[in-house]
């Protein structure tokens, strides 16, 4: 009984540190807006032509879907660096020291985390009655079936986002960056695992996608053809989920899902393994030792020991000279702080960018220059590109989050000329190593005098540096431009999307002004937000 | 060279006031601002050193408004937050380096700068380590060689003991105080002695309000004939508590020796000679019951 009380007061505390945090009203008006995406028909579930009539049981179902596909991914980057934040405010540390296990931990982290995530559904639960009642197509409201479906598909989705995201923190290879952009070709992987299948092959989807579907799309899919077929025994199993797709021109009336005792349980599965991985988080959490903790920032860098380790660095009492006069140790210097260090303040950020990398990094951004280089120009265009400016990733994603990340802030905001000097500086670091890591390309399209191509590279090469120091000076943490430039560049370049193809990766796709325009407008918003942060720019 | 603060205030969220109506004129020496804890010194301190803009009131720097021109006052700063943090993949050179660069030094004046500093504060042996592998004294250590990087006119040190061992506390103020000659700085602590053996000046601060400015001689004459002591039974202990105000008391083998501060010693008291905690307490105490000092 105790246990549950303290369980219960770790969670309660966990949400309420989050919940009075500013990004908490951010997370809740993106969860209002998606959900007013779905009132106003932008994200709609079609079958063949037909979709349901706006009950309590479609609306349940269509906001469970939006739920558990999109809110899914963007929550894991929301709820992700509880146990991070334990360790940056010290908290951890006393935690560390009372009986608690590290299980009890983990589990108490990831329903911190799934507190969170519910007051979204919560959300989208009343966006759910609001709906319903504002479509006035059916204005009774059957709660049971306009909740179940955010209860039994939403909730357990979140569930298992709100563990993953523990089990990420305590994996030292997936604690940081590389997590981030794992996690988006992880939900991808989900969201392919439970589609709902090619037309013509519903009669074998039901039974096999039950225990592999993620989103609840599948279940929908089977619930819902039950009754087309009633209404159309010619139904093609086209079953569509979009956002902006065609809006279909015939209604029927769905009465919900029978949740039977498989579909509760492949429902529930989602839970059960959400509780699985809370538990697995505990086999590898470090329980704040510094020592275990070290393990990691020496994997990442071999220099760097962690204090209490053997290795730390040993310690150097005192200051030096004893009784000496101490400021004759130090020569006077002439008035500082001139105009004319640009250069070198770009070289010392270029240094502070690249610190602590390995030659393997190195070795890969020259093989991605050199296979740029010596690619044909339209495989370099095409493909080594996207390799090329995906590598720097991590490098990229420190971009304006170090001073918060690392509380040097007062230190760089006290300095003159932060907002003039400092912030291009960072910028022009940032699109040198985009620069860098791309050039090869540049010099292949130089030398088959491509303009056009020439201006898509460039066009890319500031408006990625421009995002990253964007997200990062707003956010505070590299983890929403790991996210958001990991979906974009999948999107955009890799599918050759016209407009959102920020690197020009083909002819027909490349709109170069379009992204200059948004590295400007992006570097507009880094100069008020920094401004924002000097208390006297 | 002078630092004139003028009335600031600071509300946060337009609430309660941190800073009211304070006001100092400042030249070259040490400034001990005391005070409690969450009296305001580290809200002050932020406002001097530009991070955070006043409510109301202003700074002027040798005659320039700080809102106006803040850059001015930056290129001579020197400033040591309360709480600040390193780059852990970075050696000690390395962070010197690069906000040596962000202060707007040259690369080979940075260098033989940062070499002086590290001797001074003797972090010469380690300069190559990784600053993650750094305990707390030493991290502080580069937080003070960091200040002291662009040779500041104005050094704003806030709480800077904090983390240091005894020995390096004595040789830290030791530091302040030669470089106090010709430039103004400004301690911020609520520990007395590290003021006691630096200060030139001395402000009380409590509840976001300037108690008292003075020199440490002046705050002592105005305990002077008030400080008394004797030893009583330790039973005794908590009337005395409740008749006077303590300013210290130390167990004896024969009871407790107290100190108190009071106008009409008791019976068996002989005065003492003052220190500035005594000064510093009573300040504090008579601001509390509604008189400034």
């Amino acid at each position: 009984m105790n246990a549950i009380r303290v369980l219960g007061q770790m969670v309660k505390a966990d949400f309420k540190e989050r919940a009075r945090r500013t990004s908490f009203l951010v997370t809740l008006a993106f969860t209002v807006f998606v959900g007013y995406e779905t009132f106003a028909g932008g994200i709609v579930i079609n079958l063949d032509k037909y979709r349901g009539v706006y009950n309590s049981a479609w609306v349940g179902a269509l906001m469970a879907a939006v739920t558990s596909c999109f809110l899914s991914l963007v929550g894991f980057y929301i709820v992700k660096g509880s146990i991070e934040r334990d360790e940056q405010t010290r908290v951890g540390r006393i935690l560390a020291a009372t009986p608690m296990t590290k299980a009890f931990y983990t589990v108490a982290k990831a329903l911190g985390n799934f507190a969170v995530l519910s007051s979204m559904v919560a959300v989208m639960a009343v966006a759910a009655v609001l709906m319903q009642l504002l479509r006035g197509e059916d204005r009774v409201v059957h709660l049971w079936a306009l909740l179940g479906p955010l209860v039994l598909i939403a909730l357990p989705v979140m569930a298992f986002v709100a563990a993953l995201a523990v089990l990420f923190e305590t994996l030292p290879v997936l604690r940081g960056g590389v997590g981030n952009v794992v996690w988006f070709f992880a939900w991808m992987a989900l969201l392919v695992a439970g589609a709902p299948p090619a037309a013509g092959n519903g009669p074998h989807y039901a039974a096999r996608v039950e225990f592999a579907d993620f989103t609840g799309l599948g279940t929908i899919f089977s619930s819902t053809r039950e009754t087309m077929l009633k209404i159309n025994p010619k139904f093609t199993d086209s079953f569509s989920f979009n956002i902006g797709g065609m809006r279909p021109t015939e209604k029927f009336v769905w009465n919900g899902i029978d949740w039977t005792a498989a579909r509760i349980a492949g429902r529930l599965e989602w839970a059960v393994i959400a509780l699985l991985a809370a538990l697995l988080a505990a086999v590898f959490f470090h329980r704040f030792d510094p020592a275990r903790a070290g393990l990691a920032r020496r994997r990442k860098n071999p220099e760097a020991p962690a204090a209490g380790e053997q290795g730390v660095v040993q310690e150097v009492a005192g200051f030096g000279g004893a009784a000496a006069a101490w400021s004759g140790m130090l020569t006077p210097l002439a008035r500082v702080g001139g105009r004319t260090r640009f250069g070198h303040l770009v070289v010392a950020e270029l240094r502070l960018t690249l610190q602590g990398q390995k030659w393997w990094w190195y070795a890969g951004a020259a093989g991605l220059f050199i296979g740029c280089l010596s690619s044909p120009l339209v495989a370099g265009r095409g493909d080594v590109i996207l390799a090329a400016w995906i590598w720097p990733l991590l490098l990229w994603s420190q971009m304006g989050s170090r001073e918060a990340r690392w509380g040097t802030g007062a230190l760089l905001y006290s300095s003159p000329r932060t907002l003039g000097r400092q912030l291009p500086a960072a910028w022009v670091a940032g699109v040198l190593v985009t620069m860098a890591t791309g050039g090869g390309l540049a010099i292949r399209l130089l030398l088959a005098r491509d303009a056009a191509g020439l201006e898509g590279w460039a066009a890319g090469a500031v408006f990625i540096p421009s995002l990253a120091l964007a997200l990062g000076s707003w956010t505070g943490t590299g983890k929403w431009f790991e996210a958001i430039y990991t979906a974009w560049w999948y999107i955009g370049p890799l599918h050759h999307i016209r407009n959102a193809d920020f690197m020009g990766t083909m002819a027909a796709s490349n709109t170069p002004v379009l992204f200059v325009a948004l590295a400007a407008l992006l570097m507009a918003s880094c100069w008020v937000r920094r401004r924002t942060q000097l208390g006297y720019a | 060279m002078k630092l004139s603060i003028e009335g600031v205030g600071k509300s946060y969220r337009g609430k309660a006031w941190a800073l009211k109506a304070f006001s100092l004129e400042l030249g070259p020496g040490v400034l001990g601002l005391l005070g409690p804890n969450g009296a305001g010194k580290t809200t002050l301190m932020s406002i001097l050193a530009t991070i955070t803009r006043a409510t109301e009131g202003r700074v002027v720097w040798n005659g320039a408004d700080v809102a106006k021109d803040p850059d001015r006052l930056r290129a001579v700063l020197g400033y040591l937050p309360q709480d600040f943090g390193v780059y852990p993949n970075l050696n000690a050179v390395e962070f010197l380096e690069y906000l040596a660069a962000v202060k707007g030094l040259d690369a080979a004046t940075a260098r033989r700068r940062i070499d002086e500093l590290l001797n001074l504060v003797n972090l010469s042996d380690v300069r190559k380590r990784p600053l993650g592998g750094f305990s707390g004294g030493m991290k502080q250590r580069v937080g003070i060689a960091q200040a002291l990087l662009n040779d500041p006119e104005l050094l704003i040190v806030d709480e800077p003991t904090a983390g240091l061992d005894p020995e390096e506390r004595v040789r830290f103020r030791n530091l302040l105080s030669e470089l106090s000659g010709e430039r103004i700085v400004i301690l911020s602590t609520h520990i007395v002695s590290d003021v006691e053996a630096t200060a030139t000046d001395i402000a009380l601060i409590s509840d976001g309000r300037l108690v008292a400015h003075a020199a440490p001689e002046e705050l002592l004459r105005s305990v002077e004939g008030r400080v008394w002591e004797w030893v009583v039974a330790s039973a005794d202990l908590q009337r005395v508590k409740e008749a006077f105000r303590v300013s210290s008391t130390a167990r004896r083998s024969d009871g407790v020796r107290v100190r108190v501060l009071t106008e009409d010693p008791p019976k068996g008291a002989q005065p003492a000679v003052p220190t500035l905690e005594d000064a510093y307490l009573d300040a504090l105490a008579l601001h509390r019951a509604g008189v400034t000092a």
